[in-house]
């Protein structure tokens, strides 16, 4: 953590922690996922001036509550976009790709200003704002992002609460 | 034991490798020179063999070597076979010559007047135990696809650019959105990408209302498709079962295989010349006396040799049964004789395991097979000592020859003699491998024709060899 020199003073420590949080929370690291919050701050170390400029430089620990996507876990998530190919929903941080080919076959897409997924008989019916549970068929993990794909094929999933009704 | 594990050999090779080309790729296939199913030809032949080498096995099946070894690299891949390649001399590549070309590898590889070329051989024998495994993986993973495809689940989806073919999977979605959200775009070219479908059910045409009847037609495909695997592979699968509980016959590596053999058929024969005989055949140009074998003027090691022999010139006349061969006596051996002979014929040329095959089945045939020779033996002297005094008597000239042969025939016959004094009987059997044993007991190839000769001025009712 690099503090400039003008939080030196009295709150030095308290501005310490305040700086990590907003810098760590959210961000996402391919190990171990997206970290959601800090919880709790284990050590600070002592400082290392850098040569030049007056920055400090202090090793911190923290302990944080982390988000990862695994694959075969279900999830709950809601519906950014709909697409010909499939759906695009979101369940925190971490962003689902359903492609049409997983969603039930009984389920046409309809284009439209509000492009949606429906039933033949419209009883269901997946659009922008829909939640829906779904299962993660599988991860890619770059450095700093995480992206799912996902499936409501399997028995349980699909919507959840349809906006509209609700 | 090993028969089970042979007929599942051969029921997954006509399942899984009947279409199987030795052609290299870039030849042509005309329809005269097409070779599909060669596979199953080299693995039929490879469950009739242990350890053999490819050359031989080359030889035997009519192939050429690079088709031979271009499937039986496919093999290797496959994990069907296991194979050794061995640096040895052309001639006779025994274990003990093999040591030696080693050790005169290590020097410039010509040691003296011998040239001491080395060639690398190569050797291949089926792996049974990979093989139960293999199969079984396969049967899973083709089990596993079909389902998989069936309910359409957990398949990643693929998608393909239809103008420069680049192909994407379902995660670089997000990537590919194109502006208006609506489709996903290639990255290269700004093509609309196509979704790619499942390979084993090829979308049917007529999407929109077709596409619930394309869906039912692949569902029913692909069930089609599953069915038809369970009932075709269900020999297999039954002879997996029963070869399950099967302890898995197992050869080793080539040098311990070697070993064993070869201490089987010195077992059979009572000899290590035999050995090296049998060995001899397997490894080499089948070359019966080749050079530095020694001169063992032993019965049992030119019974051994004698075997070999008789194979080779056996196999040309097989039909016309030697005319010294007794019909009455022992028409038990005769028949396992003939058995054996045929043996020999089928596998082909003296080939090695043709000589293995021999030796072991001649162990196995049992001791009573040594009385018997025993007797012969006898049998033979005996006739030996009355050629020897008809020839003392006879005129010098082609004594001479003889002569020569007297001595050492005489020893011979002295050692033996021994044996024959021991055992008093005397019914007259013959055996196949009188011819080889006179050879033997003679001198060396210089020899040959000259003993051969003699023996037909004779008259000698009891025995007549062929020439040896």
């Amino acid at each position: 953590m690099q503090l400039h020199p003008r939080y030196f003073g009295r709150n030095l420590r308290d501005n310490l922690v305040s700086k990590l949080m907003k810098d760590v929370e959210g961000t996402c690291s391919g190990r171990h996922g997206f970290v959601v919050a800090v919880t709790g701050i284990e050590n600070i170390g002592k400082g290392l001036i850098r040569d030049g400029t007056g920055f400090v430089t202090f090793p911190v620990k923290y302990q944080c509550v982390v988000f990862r996507p695994f694959k075969g876990e279900i999830l709950e998530a809601v519906v950014t976009m709909v697409n010909k190919m499939g759906f695009f929903a979101e369940a925190g941080p971490v962003q689902i790709f359903v492609s049409n080919h997983l969603i039930p076959d009984d389920m046409e897409f309809q284009s439209g200003d509000m492009p949606n997924y429906t039933t033949s008989d419209g009883s269901v019916k997946i659009q922008k704002d829909s939640e829906v549970r779904l299962k993660i068929i599988g991860t890619r993990v770059d450095a700093t992002e995480i992206f799912c794909i996902g499936t409501i094929k399997d028995d349980f999933l699909g919507v959840i609460n349809d906006p509209t009704t609700v | 034991m090993i028969e089970p594990y042979n007929k599942l050999v051969k029921l997954a090779a006509r399942a899984f490798y009947d279409d199987l080309t030795s052609k290299g790729d870039n030849q042509p296939k005309t329809g005269r020179s097409d070779n599909r199913g060669i596979a199953v030809v080299v693995l039929d032949a490879l469950t009739r063999r242990q350890w053999v080498r490819e050359e031989d096995l080359a030889k035997d099946l009519k192939l050429h070597t690079k088709q031979l070894r271009r499937t039986l690299r496919f093999f290797e891949e496959e994990k069907i076979i296991t194979r050794d390649h061995r640096r040895e001399t052309a001639k006779g590549a025994k274990i003990y010559s093999a040591a030696v070309a080693a050790t005169a590898d290590a020097t410039t590889g010509k040691e003296g007047e011998e040239k001491v070329k080395l060639h690398t051989h190569s050797y291949c024998c089926l792996d049974y135990a990979q093989i139960y495994d293999v199969v079984r993986y396969r049967l899973h993973r083709m089990k596993h696809k079909l389902k998989d495809e069936l309910e359409n689940k957990n398949t990643i989806q693929q998608y393909i650019c239809p103008n420069c073919g680049k192909r994407y999977t379902a995660f670089d979605a997000p990537r590919l959105l194109s502006r208006n959200g609506e489709d996903f775009d290639c990255e290269s070219c700004d093509g609309k990408l196509d979704v790619e479908s499942d390979k084993l059910a090829a979308q049917e045409g007529g999407d929109g209302d077709g596409d619930e009847n394309a869906r039912r037609r692949r569902r029913e495909k692909l069930k089609d498709m599953l069915q038809k695997m369970e009932v075709q592979l269900k020999p297999l699968i039954d002879q997996l079962g029963r070869v399950k509980d099967l302890p898995v016959p197992e050869f080793g590596s080539l040098q311990a295989w070697e070993a064993r053999a070869s201490a089987a058929g010195r077992a059979a024969n009572g000899d290590n010349a035999g050995d090296s005989k049998s060995h001899l055949g397997y490894n080499g140009a089948p070359m019966p006396y080749s050079g530095d074998t020694k001169v063992v003027v032993d019965f049992n090691g030119t019974e051994g040799k004698g075997e070999g022999v008789k194979s080779e010139t056996d196999s040309t006349s097989l039909k016309v049964l030697p005319p010294w061969m007794i019909t009455s006596g022992m028409n038990l051996t005769k028949e396992q004789r003939g058995e054996v002979k045929q043996e020999t014929k089928m596998d082909g040329t003296s080939t090695s395991t043709a000589a293995q095959y021999t030796d072991e089945k001649k162990s196995t045939i049992g001791h009573d097979d040594k009385n018997i020779q025993d007797e012969y033996i006898k049998a033979y002297y005996a006739a030996l000592l009355k050629k020897q005094h008809e020839l003392e008597e006879a005129a010098k000239n082609p004594q001479d020859a003889n002569a020569a042969d007297d001595p050492s025939s005489s020893t011979s016959i002295r050692k033996v003699g021994d044996k024959y004094k021991r055992k008093e009987d005397d019914d007259g059997t013959e055996w196949e491998e009188a011819p080889a044993r006179g050879n033997g007991i003679g001198a060396y190839k210089v020899d040959l024709n000259v003993e051969a000769d003699a023996p037909a001025e004779d008259d000698e009712d009891d025995i007549d060899w062929e020439e040896g």
